[in-house]
């Protein structure tokens, strides 16, 4: 108690002497590094929440781990037959190639906004010779995001056309600012970006209780989801699953995700035969 | 150039150009109106058109970023320079935000914006960031105290965001006089600066006159109020035809004597409006709408709070009265130097208040003329603040391991922040895994976040009129409070304390109201101590709760109290730093028998001792407070209308002297903000020169008992001791060779 109380005097008075005349700015000696945080804490009257670490038996996830802290998942699904090119009209542009679409969503670790919320997994369908394949990526470290983001830009092509569901406000300036921390440039500057709340919101505007992804695939579509996890849910089940937690609920995420790429195509496809 | 009317450079112009293109950081501190804003100007604008590099300007105001940038487009649109000028701010539209990150060459903006608008997005600025030259802040005067010391932080949050996108830009400062200009330059940006203090402009004569207002009852040294003395000269010179500007020291007063000029020039509700009240706290449309009619000349009398006081351009003035002195003579000439801008003769009238501020000020007219210029002081290692800008800085980008923030060490605060689940620690990098966004809940200006909304329910209605920071609102929106706007009063009528929300019905009375409000302090912890003549003198922490129990009304104009209502509302309680003083109970016993004499004296040497610290390190007033209790909480003590002490519990309860248990009243100086902002401890270090100020102070005085310029108004009741006498016993005593 008294080394504590001592080192709190110590950061009180070095506090205290910063202040004075400040004529010659000298170098604070960096008397903090010997305080711990408890001092500082009892000095700041700020109140403790240590976050206890999980220790869960359940920590399997699906997948390959291309690096670590970096998983892949990949399905390839059974899809109708696209036709080589979409009448775009729907979306007010021309004839979409559907061979050069990639379908896309991310799971984030929240919706506060500004660069300090990532991404932690990225979904992306596309039609692949009949098929849709579906391959999502996931880190579960924190140091494995350049890596993650390095894998997404080699899924892109000069040519490709991002489909997305609200991803031209959300998912794409998100990822934009993640690859700019990452010092890995802009790969999505200059790519086509297609998303699908516009037109959707054209044409169902009013008609159900909102426009998102979840009420347009059940009443549209005819898609019921089953004990699907809340997307609000998913930032705490990965960072649960990050300290250490099960990954029950990181697996319900991914089967989230995977729903909603999936549903993406399918959509694309609906409000081109619709508006025929 | 000359376009605009500049012909040449002054000195001072030309040596900080040299400075810039040598690449040198400087600060510009000459006097109002010559031409400081020019000194950066010219660098940026021709660092812009050579090699499209950008400018970032930063001044403490909206108000004063909109008048530069209408200056700056003017500028280069009269020279078809093509450069693209914007403000920045909280009003700026949505979809004018994304053109201005990507294509402005000058961005204007203010300390908050950046902080909680630019940082924490700095990804979406990334070309902007990448090509940052300048960054220029004007008015750093303004930047100390509490609000500095964050300035000072974001400042470094700043510096490294730049670093992350390759840039060093170059600071180009600028203050009022100061006499630390270099050195708080300095502070600010935490690199050596070259200041440039010689200005080589001519100015317009300047009259300044001090006025004190007359002895209205010498007993208790009690002058006219300062109030109506403002009015009277304010009503004169706009009579004459003068355009007049008032600057009133709180909001309240600045709706006081809104309401006094109005009763006489806005009798006629079919006219336009000739006198108007601007302060914080009014919605941006109606000050925008104000700053207008201002520089349209349809105003003749403007009543505002320092709101005013920065450059904001209001167009030209004759007069400007000060009600009260602003607590500084930077502050002082800042505001008068807003009359005759354009080389006129301009006249500014400080009125004095019973302030012992004011008192001391107004009779050592030296003190204001001649005094060196005071300094500007700032904490940025404050604890509580670094915390907030460390957590705001892990968001903005993961610290590494070993990683500085300006000269401070972190680890111990990402250590913190990491046992709470904010940061995640993973191979040498702090990561920011919380979804939150930091900033938000960090407020330069004030210590607690959430500002109330006052709303307006009169017949019906749900109108926002006004906003009050949190730690006014105690002060201003109780139940039962008269809420003035633009003079129009209402009345509180539901304080939603948890939902910040003051709701309010216009109302018709002839008064307003007054808070009254007490502090009690309990010492934590004793960092150092020495002997103080009989006694001795301490600093360390403190314990402080600050308690608002009713409030008074007061009538207009006759300024009788014509009644009391409770107040309810939660305590205010701090930790903070401090400095005391005490003499042992023998000590004391054998200096003044009686225990209310030595209360007394204890509060009468407070008040002197608390007036010539607030000069010695020019602390905002609201920065540095008093108070006089028992060491342990058990009370503390107020003194009554004529002067004399009363013991109180922290309940209310009445306490008598004689009866306390222990008795040893200490005086308190303490630092008003939460972990200490760094005043108590160089005030401890200089406690034998701040004691004998004290005494001098007292001593010189020219009134009976005691008056608001020594120890505080007291009545000389003819027996015993005056509050005045006893205070230099105290006084006395703690410097005496023991």
């Amino acid at each position: 108690m008294t080394t504590a109380l001592n080192r709190l005097r110590l950061l009180a008075r070095q506090a205290g002497r910063q202040a004075a005349p400040a004529s010659a700015r000298q170098p604070a000696p960096s008397v903090t590094a010997s305080v711990d945080s408890s001092a500082l804490r009892a000095l700041l009257r700020i109140r403790h929440r240590q976050i206890t670490p999980l220790r869960s038996e359940d920590r399997e996830l699906p997948g390959v781990e291309l690096v670590p802290g970096l998983r892949l998942t990949e399905v390839r699904q059974p899809a109708p037959d696209v036709p080589a090119l979409l009448d775009g009209s729907f979306a007010r542009r021309e004839a979409i190639p559907t061979a050069q679409a990639l379908f896309f969503d991310t799971e984030t670790t929240g919706l506060a906004g500004g660069v300090g919320t990532r991404a932690f997994m990225i979904g992306a369908s596309d039609w692949m010779g009949g098929q849709l394949r579906v391959r999502q990526l996931t880190i579960t470290t924190t140091g494995a995001e350049p890596a993650m983001l390095e894998a997404f830009r080699s899924w892109l092509r000069q040519d490709t056309l991002l489909v997305s569901y609200n991803g031209r406000s959300y998912d794409a300036p998100l990822l934009a600012g993640r690859f700019r921390l990452a010092r890995m440039g802009a790969p999505l500057q200059g790519i086509d970006h297609l998303d699908l709340l516009y037109p959707t919101r054209r044409r169902y505007k009013g008609r159900w209780e909102n426009c998102r992804l979840a009420t347009i695939e059940r009443n549209a579509l005819g898609i019921v989801r089953e004990d699907d996890l809340p997307g609000s849910e998913a930032p705490a089940a990965w960072l649960s699953y990050l300290r250490g937690g099960s990954a029950a609920t990181l697996r319900g995420v991914l089967r989230h995700n995977h729903q909603d790429v999936v549903t993406l195509a399918a959509l694309l496809l609906h409000l081109r035969s619709s508006s025929a | 150039m000359r376009n605009r009317g500049v012909e040449g450079l002054y000195a001072h112009q030309g040596e900080a150009w040299e400075a810039t293109q040598r690449g040198e950081h400087v600060v510009i501190a000459t006097p109002t109106a010559s031409g400081k804003s020019l000194c950066y100007t010219l660098p940026v604008v021709a660092a812009a058109m050579t090699r499209q590099a950008k400018a970032l300007y930063l001044f403490p105001t909206k108000a004063l970023a909109q008048d530069q940038v209408a200056e700056l487009i003017e500028l280069s649109r009269a020279g078809e320079l093509g450069i693209r000028v914007a403000t920045f701010d909280g009003d700026t539209p949505g979809d004018q935000r994304q053109a201005i990150r990507l294509n402005g060459d000058i961005v204007v903006t203010n300390p908050d914006m950046l902080h909680q608008g630019i940082l924490p997005h700095h990804t979406k600025w990334a070309q902007f960031f990448e090509s940052l030259q300048y960054v220029i802040i004007d008015e750093i005067h303004t930047y100390k105290g509490v609000f500095g010391s964050h300035v000072a932080n974001v400042l470094r949050r700043l510096k490294r965001v730049c670093a992350f996108y390759g840039a060093n830009p170059q600071f180009i400062l600028c203050s009022a006089t100061i006499g630390n200009a270099k050195a708080h330059a300095e502070a600010l940006i935490g690199e050596d600066a070259i200041a440039i203090i010689e200005s080589g402009a001519p100015s317009g004569e300047k009259h300044v006159l001090l006025w004190n207002p007359p002895v209205v009852n010498p007993d208790l040294g009690l002058r006219a109020s300062a109030r109506s003395q403002t009015n009277r000269i304010a009503r004169a010179a706009i009579k004459a035809g003068l355009k007049t500007l008032v600057f009133a020291q709180s909001r309240t007063m600045v709706e006081v004597l809104t309401k006094y000029l109005k009763d006489v020039f806005d009798s006629d509700p079919r006219k336009p409006a000739r006198i108007r009240a601007y302060r914080g706290g009014y919605l941006p449309t109606e000050r925008r709408d104000a700053e207008r009619a201002m520089r349209a000349g349809h105003i003749d009398g403007i009543v505002s709070t320092s709101a005013l006081e920065l450059g904001v351009d209001i167009g030209s003035l004759d007069v400007v009265v000060l009600n009260g002195y602003p607590g500084s003579i930077a502050g002082t000439w800042q505001r008068i130097g807003r009359a005759g801008r354009r080389q006129q003769a301009a006249v500014g009238v400080l009125v004095a208040s019973s302030d012992p501020l004011d008192q001391y000020v107004v009779r050592n007219p030296g003190f204001f003329s001649d005094a060196a210029p005071e300094h500007a002081r700032i904490a940025p290692d404050q604890p509580v603040i670094l915390l907030d800008h460390i957590r705001c800085a892990a968001f903005e980008l993961p610290f590494r391991a070993g990683e500085l923030f300006g000269d401070v060490d972190p680890t111990v605060y990402l250590e913190l922040l990491a046992e709470d689940g904010v940061l995640h620690p993973d191979s040498g990098r702090w990561e920011w895994i919380a979804d939150s966004y930091p900033a938000i809940a960090v407020s330069l200006r004030s210590v607690a976040d959430g500002n109330f909304v006052v709303v307006d329910r009169t017949d019906g209605r749900q109108t926002i009129i006004a906003e009050v920071d949190f730690s006014s609102a105690p002060l201003m929106l109780y139940e039962g409070a008269i809420h003035m706007v633009q003079s129009t009063p209402y009345q509180v009528e539901h304080l939603d304390w948890e939902g910040r929300k003051a709701f309010v019905t216009r109302t018709r009375v002839d008064y307003y109201t007054d808070a009254i409000d007490y502090t009690k302090l309990k010492v934590l912890e004793r960092f150092d101590g020495c002997v103080a003549g009989r006694g001795g003198c301490h600093h360390g922490e403190v314990h402080v709760v600050r308690r608002v129990s009713g409030y008074k009304k007061i009538r207009y104009y006759t300024h009788e109290n014509i009644g009391y209502g409770p107040v309810n509302l939660p305590d205010q309680e701090m930790h903070t730093s401090a400095v005391w003083w005490q003499l042992p109970q023998h000590v004391l016993e054998e200096l003044l028998p009686s225990r209310q004499d030595q209360l007394d004296g204890f509060l009468a040497a407070a008040y002197a001792l608390h007036v010539v610290a607030k000069v010695a390190v020019m602390a905002d007033a609201v920065d540095l407070q008093r108070a006089v209790g028992s060491g342990d909480g058990a009370w503390f003590a107020q003194a009554d209308g004529r002067g004399r002490g009363q013991l109180r519990t922290m309940e209310g309860g009445l306490l008598d002297p004689a009866k306390a248990d222990s008795f040893v009243p200490t005086v308190f100086l303490y630092d008003n903000y939460p972990g200490g902002v760094g005043l108590s401890e160089p005030l401890w270090r200089r406690q034998p020169e701040l004691v004998r100020k004290a005494q001098e102070l007292v001593e010189a005085c020219d009134c009976k008992a005691g008056c608001p310029a020594c120890v505080g108004p007291a009545l000389d009741s003819g027996k015993g001791h005056t509050p005045r006498a006893l205070a230099t016993r105290v006084l006395a005593a703690l410097q005496a060779q023991a």
